[in-house]
């Protein structure tokens, strides 16, 4: 691992954590840090088990820092995008019954829990919406639809083997938590992270999200929620706009002015101090007094790292900010590589949020999935190519996902849902560059060679992170094999 | 009852061995399956308080470790801690010197009793209550016409928990009705409102999921259970095989829910009762091998039934329903709400409405006047033929006005489309020919003869009977030789007041849990709750007494006790814990003299919680409609909130410095002080109004710093104060039970 960010060398020094937050200057209150903790720790009996709560350090030596966590809302097509199927265009008009492919209609069910019966398999195959080509050393190939994100090709492994539970966009959820909707808001991925290794800066949130979340229909917040880990490992939704970035981050009419909010938390903290001469073992108040240092800090640390316009023309052009058409994704995309610099441990950015999801293309999939991969193609390239030219590439890693896929046969001049074989892809710190790992059968129907629930990405990016999801575990929350995944060792650089 | 190993040994020899090696003993000795006894222990001699008893058995495992309670909590700190416990809101200035200059010795115990009896305390633990029987309001989509999860009108249960816990109703009782009060008392329909228990699992999406949340959580709720894990598989660590997680489901298999009509209501999406019914008694719970709902067993129906290692049995009696049960609409009051609706729609009908709007009534009188006459058995009397035709008459009319209304909407139609041309006016033409053949043929009805062949309401047909299978098992719940349901219960309510429970995890008995740290003291507990009617007001009494909870949380200078319990679980000194969201919420409106008494009635809009004053149980609580103020606050979860996890986040730091709420409470708080006024008795005041105490010295000496300080920086007076009443309301001690 190679950064520039000092906090990183901090750690790799072997320095945990807390102490790494105790050092970071000393604030208002006029204590030593050095005596708070990050948070409140809960109470715990030792006898029970093994189990002790994070401190913050990995388990094993980390090969990424931070992650990036794009997810495209509604269901991208896996046969157009990353895992292209020309087949399709063979047997284009055929019924699958009347293909070679007729078996893997029998064994449709297979994994999947049921959902909406208005989601069959369609039948009737429809020829690619689009071309594709080969890009780069590795030749990965590419549907036309991402063209900037294809010209990265040897910097992407992209898992063509996916699969998951639910074919309705409750699947949404079922990708951040690896749980069905139904079964409510449990820790997503992001909040595993923050709750295994907390934050590398003291003035910024652990787990950030930016872009509209998934609809209510299919999770809500709790895509980006932490479930039974408690909220201070939830994701805190950060709006792009600068004027308002969070609730409450400002004052509100009538409010504090920075000077006055400075005298009120310089004597509170003396009054909070003398308030715990009685208490000397009240984490709540070591916590408190932290927490008062983080939102003071907040409040200009976040709006500066908003300040994308601060970024010079060339860079906001490799995003595509000068372009109407990708402005707003390019802005979101910049934004979290201001975040990841900053320190800010798992950013998760959401496309085409809210109701089922913007790329959910039942019909017109050309129209759609052309007009929508142009707001995201050129922002999401330009991330991984800014993240590369600032060395930042070693220690932070960048996965691209969705729901579910999309169904080979035409459902009028649109796809279905189709969860028994999709793709994602992951690049960056610790990812073998121009990999494709796994695969589908010939149309995309079902994966076929190593399939991987999901949640193999999630054990694959808390490996990344150095962590050991059933180290995490808390020890009345038992969870499934299935839950924590295993480790897609094939896509992980040497 | 489970009473001997060989139940066990039946029920899976490997688990048997295990628990048996485990504990070299009878397996019915096993924690938490022990068959319940209560146990005499004799109070400490010489100490005749109420609490002692709780103290006895305190002190004894304290006594173990070498270990005493802390010294007794000043008077004005545990004044502030039983005001924040038993009403969730701190005491007054005015409240706070009336109790220090009683002197009595009896001042403390009364004030326990006044707190009990006043309506604030039943919010407050409502509200704790509701947390375990997973209060929600109705959520879904399009303004409630799709509503997906719980049902409008819910509002009713919340209220009937507050009014239950105000009357200090048994737990027996509130359990009975909440499973079952349509079985119980069918025509009782203040009691009909507990079923909110239930009503609240509805899932539109989903009837599999709605079954699997009622059997999973009222496990959890009522025996502290992990049954839910049983729905797949025979249970990993407790002895519940998979048959009879199906055989509780079949206890809640036959019901459903609906909404009743109200008094004064005749439209049940504006207002009426959500409550429960057993639909169908009779549909077969297939068993779901591997919990797989697409591949039911259906050679294999489930019979209703209870865990064996529980003990009892279910013996469910169907339960014969009464006429307001079984035809709720018949009901006088739908009568007279739908008589009431028509009388408004006809007075404010446009005049071309106006005829037809009066005939509507008349009909409906007319019917009414039928269904009256039926309901008091006089079918086919003289007096019924009469009503009867006359019904017949009024609808016969009523169809020939609607069609002589059509007639004319009709031909003013036609005019308007010849005025255009004569191509645009064929299909009126049409139109106005079918309607004008409609009243022809509606005329000549009137024409005829008039029989008794009146229309009647198409309404909806429950069953006469309901299965039994809910009130049998809140029956073998609510028996006294049951384990496990006033274990729990009392377990849920010392959490509450100390923090954390005797049996650490609140929601899990199981055999694979963590065991309680006083085991004897819990049975003592739970035996006294049973005997005193199972009344939570005499355990809060019990509890707020003791010496334990009277005992200061200060640990200073007890370095060697925090070394041995670090943890505080033998209680050697009361913990401290973050206020509730609601808490926090409320005391911020209370103590700035802005809080709202109002009690009961429907759930309010959740964003006004910045601007209402009411107190926040009654706010929208529902998926995704949550205030975002309370969530910050780890306001509770509506899937599921067995114990509350307060957590201490920069976010809440934000809520309370920036957010419009609290700085408007300041602004009130400070323009309500008297001026003048020297900065001392400033100081004193304030102190004594948010933190229940005079300040320190080394506290005055800051304050006045501060003041020093904010007056070279503004001469604004007023707001120099705002700022100082800003931070006591982001002070720890504002914040925190103590």
């Amino acid at each position: 691992m190679n950064s520039s960010r000092s906090a990183d060398s901090n750690r790799c020094a072997g320095v945990s954590r807390r102490s790494f937050l105790a050092d970071t200057g000393l604030g208002f209150t006029g204590l030593a840090l050095s005596a708070m903790l990050a948070r409140a720790e809960q109470p715990f009996d030792p006898t029970h088990s093994v189990w002790t709560l994070p401190d913050g350090n990995p388990h094993f030596p980390p090969k990424t820092n931070s992650v990036i966590w794009i997810f495209l809302c509604g269901g991208l097509s896996h046969v157009e995008s990353f895992d292209v199927k020309p087949a399709l265009n063979t047997y284009t008009g055929k019924s699958i019954d009347e293909t070679p492919f007729a078996d893997v209609l029998k064994t449709s069910e297979k994994n999947i829990v049921g959902g909406n019966p208005a989601h069959g398999n369609r039948k009737v195959i429809m020829p690619l919406q689009t071309g594709y080509k080969s890009y780069g050393q590795s030749g990965l190939v590419v549907g036309d639809w991402f063209p900037h994100v294809g010209s990265c090709a040897d910097d992407l492994a992209v898992v063509r083997s996916l699969w998951t539970k639910d074919n309705d966009h409750g699947a949404q959820l079922t990708w951040h938590t690896g749980r069905h909707v139904r079964e409510g808001g449990l820790p997503t991925i992001g909040s595993w992270a923050s709750y295994g290794l907390g934050s590398l800066n003291a003035n910024l949130p652990e787990y950030v999200v930016l872009g509209t979340p998934t609809g209510d229909c299919c999770g809500g917040a709790w895509t980006h929620g932490a479930g039974y880990l408690g909220p201070e490992h939830a994701g805190v939704r950060l709006s792009a706009d600068p004027a308002k970035p969070m609730p409450y981050l400002t004052a509100g009419k009538d409010g504090p002015t920075r000077d006055e909010q400075l005298a009120d938390l310089s004597l509170l903290g003396k009054l909070n101090t003398l308030s715990g001469i009685d208490y000397p073992n009240d984490r709540d108040l070591r916590a408190r007094l932290k927490s008062y240092e983080l939102a003071f800090q907040m409040q200009t640390a976040i709006p500066e790292t908003l300040q994308s316009e601060k970024e010079t023309e060339s860079t906001r052009a490799l995003y595509g900010m000068d372009q109407p058409h990708c402005r707003d994704f390019a802005r979101l995309c910049l934004t979290a590589r201001r975040l990841v610099e900053r320190g800010v441990r798992f950013v998760q950015i959401f496309h085409g949020g809210g109701g089922g999801g913007a790329w959910d293309a039942h019909s017109g999939i050309k129209d759609n999935h052309s007009k929508l991969a142009a707001e995201v193609d050129q922002p999401i390239a330009g991330l991984l190519k800014d993240l590369k030219q600032r060395g930042l590439f070693s220690d932070t890693t960048v996965v691209c996902g969705t729901e579910f896929g999309r169904s080979p046969g035409a459902e009028g001049n649109g796809r279905d849902h189709h969860p028994a074989g999709f793709s994602a892809w992951l690049a960056g710190a610790g990812i073998r560059g121009g990999t494709a790992h796994g695969a589908t059968d010939e149309i995309g129907f079902h994966a076929v060679e190593h399939p991987h629930y999901i949640t193999d990405i999630h054990a694959t990016v808390l490996h990344l992170l150095g962590l050991d999801s059933h180290r995490l575990q808390l020890p009345d929350r038992q969870r499934l094999a299935i839950d924590h995944g295993e480790v897609i060792h094939q896509i992980l650089a040497g | 009852m489970f009473s001997s190993p060989i139940t066990l040994r039946q029920w899976q020899p490997a688990l048997a061995a295990l628990l048996l090696g485990v504990i070299g003993s009878a397996a019915a000795e096993v924690w938490p399956w022990r068959p319940f006894a209560p146990v005499n222990r004799a109070p400490v001699p010489g100490n005749v308080a109420p609490g002692g008893a709780i103290d006895a058995f305190l002190k004894e495992k304290l006594a173990e470790s070498h270990l005493n309670y802390r010294p007794a909590a000043p008077r004005d700190a545990l004044l502030r801690r039983v005001y924040l416990d038993l009403i969730g809101l701190a005491p007054t200035p005015e409240e706070r010197a009336s109790y220090l200059a009683d002197s009595s010795p009896e001042a403390y115990a009364q004030l326990v009793e006044r707190l009990l009896n006043d309506p604030r305390h039943a919010e407050r633990w409502a509200r704790h209550w509701m947390d375990i029987w997973r209060y929600s309001d109705w959520a879904g989509w399009a303004d409630g016409k799709q509503i997906r999860d719980s049902q409008p009108h819910i509002w009713r249960w919340r209220d009937w928990i507050v009014e239950s816990l105000a009357a200090d109703v048994g737990y027996d009782r509130m359990v009975t009705d909440m499973l079952a009060a349509d079985e119980r008392a069918p025509g009782d329909v203040a009691a009909l409102r507990a079923t909110g228990f239930l009503v609240r699992n509805y899932k539109m999406l989903s009837r599999e999921q709605w079954l699997q949340d009622t059997v999973k959580h009222t496990s959890l709720a009522f025996l502290g259970l992990t049954v839910g894990c049983a729905q797949c598989h025979d249970h990993k660590t407790d002895p519940l095989p998979q048959t009879e997680y199906y055989a509780m489901r079949a206890i809640f298999e036959p019901h459903q829910v609906r909404i009743d009509h109200v008094p004064g209501q005749a439209d049940t999406t504006i207002d009426g009762l959500a409550r429960a019914f057993d639909n169908d008694p009779a549909v077969p719970t297939y068993f779901l091998p591997h919990g797989d709902e697409r591949a039911p067993d259906k050679d294999r129906v489930i019979a209703p039934g209870v865990p064996a290692c529980l003990g009892g049995a279910l013996t469910a009696t169907p339960v014969a329903l009464p006429p307001e049960a079984v035809a709720p609409q018949r009901r006088e009051l739908v009568r007279e709400a739908m008589e009431k609706a028509a009388e408004v729609l006809s007075q404010n009908s446009m005049p071309a409405d106006k005829a037809l709007a009066e005939q509507k009534l008349t009909t409906l009188r007319a019917l009414f006047a039928v269904e009256r006459l039926e309901d008091s058995g006089k079918k086919d009397t003289p007096e019924w033929i009469e009503a009867a035709q006359a019904c017949l008459s009024a609808q016969r009319e009523e169809t020939r006005r609607a069609a002589q209304t059509a007639v004319t909407t009709a031909e003013t139609a036609h005019a308007e489309a010849l005025q255009k041309d004569a191509a645009s006016a064929v299909e009126p033409a049409k139109k106005l020919e079918e309607a004008r053949q409609k009243l022809a043929t509606a005329e000549t009805a009137c024409a005829e003869p008039l029989t008794t062949a009146y229309v009647p309401r198409t309404l909806p047909a429950y069953p006469a009977q309901s299965s039994g299978r809910r009130l049998a098992f809140a029956q073998w719940l609510t028996r006294r030789e049951h384990p496990l349901t006033a274990r729990v219960a009392v377990n849920h309510l010392w959490a509450r007041h100390f923090g954390s429970g005797l049996v650490p995890a609140l929601a899990d008995f199981g055999s694979a849990a963590r065991q309680p740290s006083h085991p004897a003291l819990l049975d003592w507990l739970a035996a006294e709750f049973m005997e005193n009617g199972w009344s939570f007001r005499h355990l809060h009494r019990l509890i707020c007494l003791s010496e334990a909870y009277r005992q200061s949380s200060a640990e200073v200078g007890a370095d060697s006790a925090a070394a041995i319990d670090p943890d505080n679980r033998l209680l050697w000194h009361f913990p401290s814990r973050r206020l509730e969201a609601e808490a926090v919420r409320d005391n911020l409106f209370h103590l700035t003299g802005g809080l709202d008494l109002t009690r009961g009635g429907p759930e309010l809009d959740q964003n006004l919680a910045l601007t209402s004053g009411r107190r926040s149980l009654y706010f929208r609580c529902a998926a995704e409609k949550q205030s975002e103020f309370l969530q910050v606050f780890d306001g509770p979860s509506v899937v599921e909130c067995y114990e509350r996890k307060p957590s201490v986040m920069p976010q809440q730091a934000l809520a309370l410095l920036n957010s419009d709420v609290a700085i408007a409470r300041a602004k009130a708080a400070a323009s309500a002080i008297s001026d003048p006024i020297d900065d001392p008795t400033l100081f004193s005041e304030l102190f004594i109004r948010f933190l229940t105490r005079e300040p320190t010295a080394a506290e005055i000496a800051a304050c006045t710093e501060f003041l020093h300080q904010r007056r070279e920086a503004s001469a604004d007076e007023v707001r120099t104060r705002e700022m100082l009443i800003l931070t006591l309301l982001n002070h720890h001690e504002f914040l925190t039970l103590r």
